[in-house]
């Protein structure tokens, strides 16, 4: 012990060991990129972040970044297009012969329950909203909730036509945010006719409570547009009618030229048109086009995979400027030009589907509700530079054309297929190679869960 | 009882020790004459008497014994001295080594210890076997050379990243590689890029540095590392300066490599006639349109044949496309260091310069390092020192192995797409089936620099003989630079129309302390006790930032403050820290009978605050029956040991925030803020628990001429960190728990034998390893990894689960897959169906090796050597990801493998490979179809070298001059069919992920020619 305490040298060392031992609060390390979930939602500021993160989980590639719309034209085609790419899960959508472990499957329910997560954060937490906002706040989580519900419904699902939704299989209904895992987490499914109750009511109230006017985000009248085709799956022709009525006569959009519909600008930040109802934001920041990666050509950002095929350019009368808004790409391939911009917006819903919606409902009904089916129809055809057709002449079929032109690959066809029940090649509409599988990952992980026929 | 007699025992023995001490004390310090270090557990023996010690930890010993008794001190490995003690009462003693030097001390943490004296499980390699291997990377050096330690690299790619597993995997979720120790200083040796490809940064150390590295794989030996030992340790330690005149070495070498092995691939006529095939097929099925074969498909063979018909009709163009993705590879060291000292301050410096060229097109390695180690003794009782490493290295990477961008994915390429266009005259663009990685051989670079200091001081205060403490203050300093510019021409693949650069810094700073008393003493002459304690603390801080710039003016700017658009960029940081307390005693016992306690104490800011803290003890004995008396009789038998081990081990190899619930702020959306819950909370979360026992048994016979050991272990893991898959309708995926544990298993042999002697002398060393890792439960939980890796219950990591390929339907073609659906009595149904969905998946194969191991021969005559090493492994599986695209009977334009033609042709054929139908998925799906035996033997290294004689060489003013020839990888014997069965896909490489093949580049066959001079 002399020399211990003799010698400044080893009385030093021993000190810092000594204090550094001491240092035992140098294990509290903070998290630096993240932060504490319990102080996250504190304010109303942060509800609204919250809100702006549910956008954000909303736009993502496999909800309304693309994938969606994407699979909904690879898995209603029959020849006008060919998948042209690697990836092995669109490659089996396209085939109609989805695995159960097709990713593309698991992604489309991981990412959008995820969004459906977050908005029930927000729903949960309203209470600490300024009051000013709360019911925009409200009305944007249910729009993002209730849309999504119907998305997977129908992706997922019997179509509505298919049999007896009251006891078809739809989707989980989550209406809380998950806080914890427990054995409630392994939720079953609920019917189809008990999701489409669910969204229509979300996306009521969010019409309800939505402004006209909100920016870039979910309005009024995107609620009312989401409405019209819940409506439409469901043959309530007359509701669809005025849902889209109520969209066209809030006045707030109008159809623009036909080459100014699509950003056929190149590299570009997107912006939405005048036409626009609700569109997602893609910048060369952030968020990615998903439809230009699989229908672009590689020299404008994309992987070109899908090719557009002689027989849907064949369907496209002389003058149609729509049959314009095609390209050849580098490789010889014809492409579409509607997702020629790597950072344009995707359209989810534009003006120009109410149009064509209220035709058809109106037709089906024989009403006019807000016009004539003739009507509608020539705004559409007049502006894509063709002749008006009579009222005389105006024909189911032909409303269904005149929707499918306007609207190609913009993710519609399936669902289209669907409601007419119509089909596709040889696979009646409701064939079971036509619905997804339930993900095998959830499968496992939900011992609850009921896989759909034929997987 | 057992306990009550060993007590009884060890009274009468002190009682007895205490009659017998009636003559002098005698001390003093047995030292290395080599280089002046102590030497501990040096035998100290009373020549004709039973009586003897050790030499403690610091090489002192302490010695009753008469003024006519003859000390005799002896050491495995080093020359045994006798002294007569005569009017002495301090002996030192400078032991001079015999051919095998140090190597029979092992560096233990913080410590070393006598081989002889050892009761836990430890594999030392000497820097000596691994210098100059023509390899980047030292974990590519020890492939084969330790026993139960397997070691893959993941690609041809150098620089690319490896896994490690020492006696198996411990983890399903958790880091399954091993702790890296360098001279006390636990270093960064994960990947830090922004690649999915790996990068090593354990590739900056320069291996000719390295005295030795010595491999912790039992729980006696490594639980002194508590949390972070569940894996192994490995412990390097760097060369030192020794005593004497500065002796100077300096070694230059040269060679270059080739890839091992080639796959063949359709020419032009047998590809045109494989799809003509396959198009027809399609459309006799009614699949494709009648005239899809002369319209669509002609115009694409034109289209992929540079638009000129004759490409392909009449094999215009032949492209062998697989041969572009390589280049010509060499390389060449140069090694410079000198060393020496006196007998206060000795010192070792080097410099290495390593240029390199990559087997693969744009691959490159370039290094370059220097080291200081300096040794200073203040005083007879205070001791300092400094080890500093400088290094360089710069990497020229490649796209991971599922880019387009990537050499071998080339492959795919049509054969009659010529390399060069002939319309423009410039490289095949944007018309080829896919994206041509030429493109970015030519338009775009990727380069990773690395600036690594790796340093630390100490200071050693010998309070007493018996007594001292160490300090040691070190850093890991981890600097890494990527930078990437991807010229217009590559727009294809990058998406950037004119061009895009990447930039990032990571930095991660590393910081320990270790500090320790070491004590050590032999109490009446029969019981040896040292005994270590101490605390150490480590905290590290990382912090990335990046940047990625679009719209370039031309390729001449390839920086970002040329971009005329920012479209990326972001700044992020991450830290943890652990504090530990550890201890270890040794108790030797009448220097036969071995005990050894250790523990350590391990908190992490990596764990909840509920289980911040936890304990790591292990024991272990050892026996030295060759000691005792009743064995002195077998004259051929020179050791003879019995150890076992127990012990709890940790892996806190997580992410630094697991624990937490957590809010991420980037779900900003259109330039609005936004924030998202990123990560459920578990409070609960704690280290997974490695138990593990270990029984071993060293043997020597005919003076050590065979010499070897022989263990058994059984490792099981419990409370697995496991990212448990939740349900996705919670809005997260996983969440990090502590559910189930699995098991490791095995044994391993080791063999050193001296078959001859005298002037041509003949080595052969061998080690083999069996592990058996079994998942004993997961909760029901599905993980999985690759293209079909699982954990399984019952079943070793990674197993390949996937529906089973049944061949060919010899009437109709359509590939057939068991439906191996489980009947109700639990038999499997083993009918065949042709749809793969209605085929059940179930486990057909395993990415583990059931045995491991190396041999390696030496034969010396005078000057002359020759050294060659084989490793391999055996029972494992490979999954070639890329055979649905590669081996597909033509279901897409791809390329395909020679193989493909034997496809099924017309009703009776019977075939493996299914009939050609494109699109038309017939053969396609993940199955066994594309699973094989890994199996390898492979001639690793190879050296034949001629060491001038003295005679000439000092003519020369030389003390060594040594030539060689080194050859790398220049046999494999192996059945696998792909590019080289050591692959693991580096995108998909992790714990679950292995055993995969997608596209990865062969190993790099590389001979080298090699001078080394000693001055």
């Amino acid at each position: 012990m002399k020399h211990i305490v003799r010698n400044k040298f080893s009385l030093s060392l021993i000190a810092g060991m000594l204090s550094l031992a001491a240092c035992t609060n140098q294990l509290n390390v903070e998290p630096v990129n993240t932060i504490d979930a319990g102080a996250a939602v504190a304010t109303s500021g942060d509800v609204e972040a919250l809100l702006v993160g549910a956008y954000d989980a909303l736009g993502t590639t496999d909800v309304y970044g693309g994938n969606l719309q994407r699979d909904a034209e690879l898995l209603g085609d029959n020849g006008e297009i060919f998948f042209d790419g690697t990836f092995v899960a669109p490659d089996e959508i396209f085939r109609k012969s989805m695995l159960v472990n097709n990713s593309q499957s698991s992604e489309t329910w991981l990412d959008s329950y995820r969004t459906i997560n977050i908005a029930n954060n927000v729903l949960a937490n309203l209470d600490v909203v300024t009051s000013g906002i709360r019911d925009r706040v409200e009305g944007e989580a249910k729009f993002i909730r209730g849309s999504l519900f119907f998305e997977l419904v129908r992706v997922y699902g019997k179509a509505w036509g298919d049999g007896t939704p009251a006891s078809n299989p739809g989707i989980p209904l989550i209406l809380t945010p998950t806080t914890e895992i427990t054995e409630e987490a392994n939720v079953s499914r609920n019917s189809v006719a008990e999701v489409y109750a669910q969204a229509i009511q979300d996306l009521t109230d969010a019409e309800a409570k939505l402004p006209a006017a909100n920016g870039f985000f979910a309005t009024k009248a995107a609620a009312a547009g989401m409405l019209s085709r819940i409506y439409m799956m469901q043959e309530r022709y007359a509701d669809a009618a005025n849902a889209a009525t109520r969209v066209i006569n809030s006045g707030r959009y109008s159809l623009v030229a036909a080459g100014d519909v699509f950003d056929l600008r190149v590299n570009q930040n997107g912006f939405n048109t005048a036409e626009d109802i609700f569109a997602i934001q893609i910048t060369d920041q952030d968020g990615v086009n998903s439809l230009n990666t699989f229908y672009g050509a590689a020299e404008f950002g994309g992987r070109g995979d899908i090719l557009i095929e002689d027989a849907h350019l064949d369907l496209y009368e002389a003058d149609d400027l729509r049959g314009t808004l095609f390209y050849e790409g580098d490789n010889g391939g014809i492409y579409t030009s509607k997702w020629l911009n790597q950072y344009g917006n995707i359209k989810v819903m534009r003006l120009a589907e109410m149009y064509l919606t209220r035709a058809e409902a109106n037709f089906r009904t024989n009403a006019s509700v807000g016009a004539s089916p003739a009507e509608d129809i020539n705004l559409i055809r007049v502006r894509a530079g063709l002749a008006p057709v009579s009222a005389a002449n105006l024909t189911l079929a032909g409303i269904l054309s005149e929707r499918r032109l306007e609207l190609a690959f913009e993710g519609h066809l399936i669902h289209d297929l669907k409601r007419t029940k119509s089909n596709v090649g040889s696979l009646p509409y409701n064939s079971p190679k036509l619905i997804f599988p339930i993900p095998q990952r959830e499968m496992d992980a939900n011992a609850n869960l009921q896989q759909n026929e034929g997987y | 009882m057992k306990k009550i007699s060993l007590l009884l025992l060890l009274c009468v023995l002190f009682s007895v020790s205490a009659v017998l001490a009636q003559d002098v004390s005698i001390t003093g310090q047995v030292t290395s004459a080599e280089d002046g270090t102590s030497l501990p557990g040096v035998s100290v023996q009373v020549k004709g008497s039973t009586r003897g010690t050790q030499t403690d930890a610091s090489g002192n010993y302490q010695i009753n014994a008469g003024s006519n008794a003859i000390l005799v001190f002896s050491f495995v490995g080093l020359g045994a001295q006798e002294i007569r003690v005569g009017n002495q009462s301090i002996i030192n003693v400078a032991l001079t080594s015999d051919d095998r030097t140090l190597s029979e001390v092992v560096v233990t943490g913080y410590g070393t210890q006598s081989k002889r004296n050892l009761t836990g499980n430890i594999a030392k390699i000497s820097g000596a076997e691994i210098e100059n291997v023509p390899v980047t990377t030292f974990e590519q050096a020890l492939q084969g050379r330790a026993a139960g330690v397997q070691i893959t690299s993941l690609n041809g790619k150098l620089g690319q990243g490896m896994q490690m597993r020492i006696r198996g995997s411990s983890s399903v979720t958790a880091s399954n590689e091993p702790l890296y120790v360098l001279d006390g200083i636990p270093l960064t040796s994960s990947d830090q890029g922004t690649s999915t490809a790996p990068q090593n940064p354990l590739a900056d150390i320069n291996f000719n540095d390295i005295e030795s590295i010595d491999i912790l794989k039992d729980a006696s030996a490594a639980a002194i590392y508590g949390s972070r030992a569940s894996n192994g340790v490995v412990l390097i330690t760097t060369k030192k300066g020794k005593t004497g005149k500065t002796k100077f070495n300096a070694s230059y070498q040269m060679g270059s490599s080739t890839p091992t092995r080639l796959r063949d691939w359709l020419n032009t006529e047998q590809y045109v006639e494989l799809f003509s095939e396959a198009v027809n097929n399609s459309i006799a099925l009614g699949n494709l349109p009648a005239n899809y074969l002369t319209g669509s498909t002609y115009s694409r063979f034109t289209r992929y044949a540079a638009g000129d018909e004759e490409g392909w009709r009449n094999s215009k163009f032949d492209t062998d496309w697989q041969s572009e993705a390589f280049q010509k590879a060499p390389m060449g060291q140069f090694d410079l260091s000198a060393s020496g000292g006196d007998a206060r301050t000795r010192f070792f410096v080097s410099g290495q310069y390593l240029d390199q060229k990559g087997i693969l097109i744009s691959n490159t390695f370039k290094r370059l390092s220097g080291r200081v180690n300096l040794d200073h003794k203040a005083t007879e009782k205070l001791s300092l020192g400094v080890n500093v490493n400088l290094a360089r290295t710069e990497n020229g990477r490649l796209s991971n192995d599922n880019a387009f961008s990537t050499p071998l994915q080339i492959v795919a390429l049509p054969p009659m797409t010529p390399v060069i266009d002939p319309r423009t005259d410039q490289l095949s663009g944007n018309y080829t089936l896919y994206y041509n990685p030429l493109l970015n051989r030519d338009f775009s670079s990727n380069l990773s620099t690395s600036y690594r200091t790796i340093g630390n001081v100490y200071a050693e205060y010998k309070f007493a003989n018996w007594l001292k403490f160490r300090s040691e203050w070190g850093t890991d300093l981890y600097n890494l630079n990527e930078d990437q510019y991807f010229g217009k021409e590559t727009s294809r693949n990058t998406g950037a129309p004119n061009g895009q650069g990447f930039s990032s810094w990571a930095q991660i700073t590393n910081y320990t302390t270790n500090n320790f008393f070491t004590m050590g003493t032999t109490l009446a002459e029969v019981h040896d006790i040292d005994a270590t304690v101490g605390m150490t603390f480590q905290k590290s801080d990382a912090t990335l930032n990046q940047v990625t710039g679009q719209e370039f003016p031309s390729n001449s700017y390839t920086k970002i403050i040329s971009a005329a658009r920012i479209t990326a960029g972001s700044s992020s940081a991450t830290n943890f820290s652990f504090l530990s307390y550890f201890a270890r005693a040794n108790y030797r016992f009448a220097n036969k009978y071995l005990f050894s306690v250790s523990g350590r104490v391990d908190g992490s800011s990596r764990f909840g605050e509920n289980n911040r803290y936890g304990f790591f003890p292990a024991a272990s004995a050892g026996w030295l029956i060759s000691d005792e008396n009743f064995m002195k009789d077998i004259p051929s038998l020179s050791l003879l040991k019995l150890r076992a081990s127990y012990g709890l081990t940790g892996n806190a190899e997580i992410g630094n925030f697991d624990s937490y619930g957590l809010y991420r702020g980037d779900a900003g959306y259109a330039g609005v803020p936004g924030q998202r819950p990123e990560q459920i909370e578990n409070p609960d979360l704690r280290w997974e628990q490695t138990t593990q026992t270990d029984a071993g048994l060293e043997f020597g016979f005919f003076g050590g001429r065979i010499s070897g050991e022989v263990d058994y272990y059984v490792k099981t893991t419990r409370d697995l960190l496991l990212n448990v898959n939740v349900p996705g309708t919670s809005g997260f995926r996983t969440q990090l728990r502590n559910v189930g544990n699995l098991e490791n298993k095995g044994w391993e042999f080791v063999l050193n034998t001296e078959n001859v002697t005298g002037a041509f002398t003949w080595n052969t060393t061998l080690n083999l390893a069996a592990n058996r890792n079994k998942i004993l439960n997961l909760d029901g939980q599905v993980i999985e990894g690759g293209f079909i890796n699982r954990a399984v219950e019952g079943q070793p990591i990674g197993s390949f689960f996937s529906i089973e390929y049944a061949g060919v339907d010899p009437q109709n073609g359509d590939a057939l897959y068991y439906v191996n659906e489980e009947r109700p009595d639990g038999s499997l149904d083993r009918s065949t169906t042709n749809d793969p969905n209605v085929a059940q998946r179930t486990v057909i194969g395993n990415p583990n090796p059931t045995l491991i191991g190396g041999i390696s021969n030496n034969f010396a005559y005078k000057g002359l050597e020759l050294n060659f090493l084989f490793q391999g492994q055996y029972g494992n599986d490979i999954y070639n990801g890329g055979g649905k695209f590669q081996s597909a009977n033509g279901d897409f334009f791809d390329n395909q493998t020679t193989d493909q033609l034997n496809r099924w042709r017309q009703p009776g054929d019977v075939t493996n490979v299914p009939q050609a139908r494109l699109f038309g998925a017939n053969g396609t799906a993940e199955s066994s179809r594309y699973l094989q035996r890994g199996d390898y033997l492979r001639l690793k290294t190879a050296t034949l070298s001629y060491t001038l004689p003295n005679t000439i060489s000092s003519k020369i003013k030389m003390d060594r001059v040594r030539l060689y020839v080194t050859g790398q990888n220049l046999l494999t014997f192996t059945k696998y069919t792909g590019w080289d069965p050591e692959v693991n896909a580096d995108y998909l490489a992790g714990n679950i992920g292995l055993g995969n093949d997608f596209y990865s580049a062969p190993q790099a066959k590389t001979i080298i020619v090699g001078i080394n001079l000693g001055f």
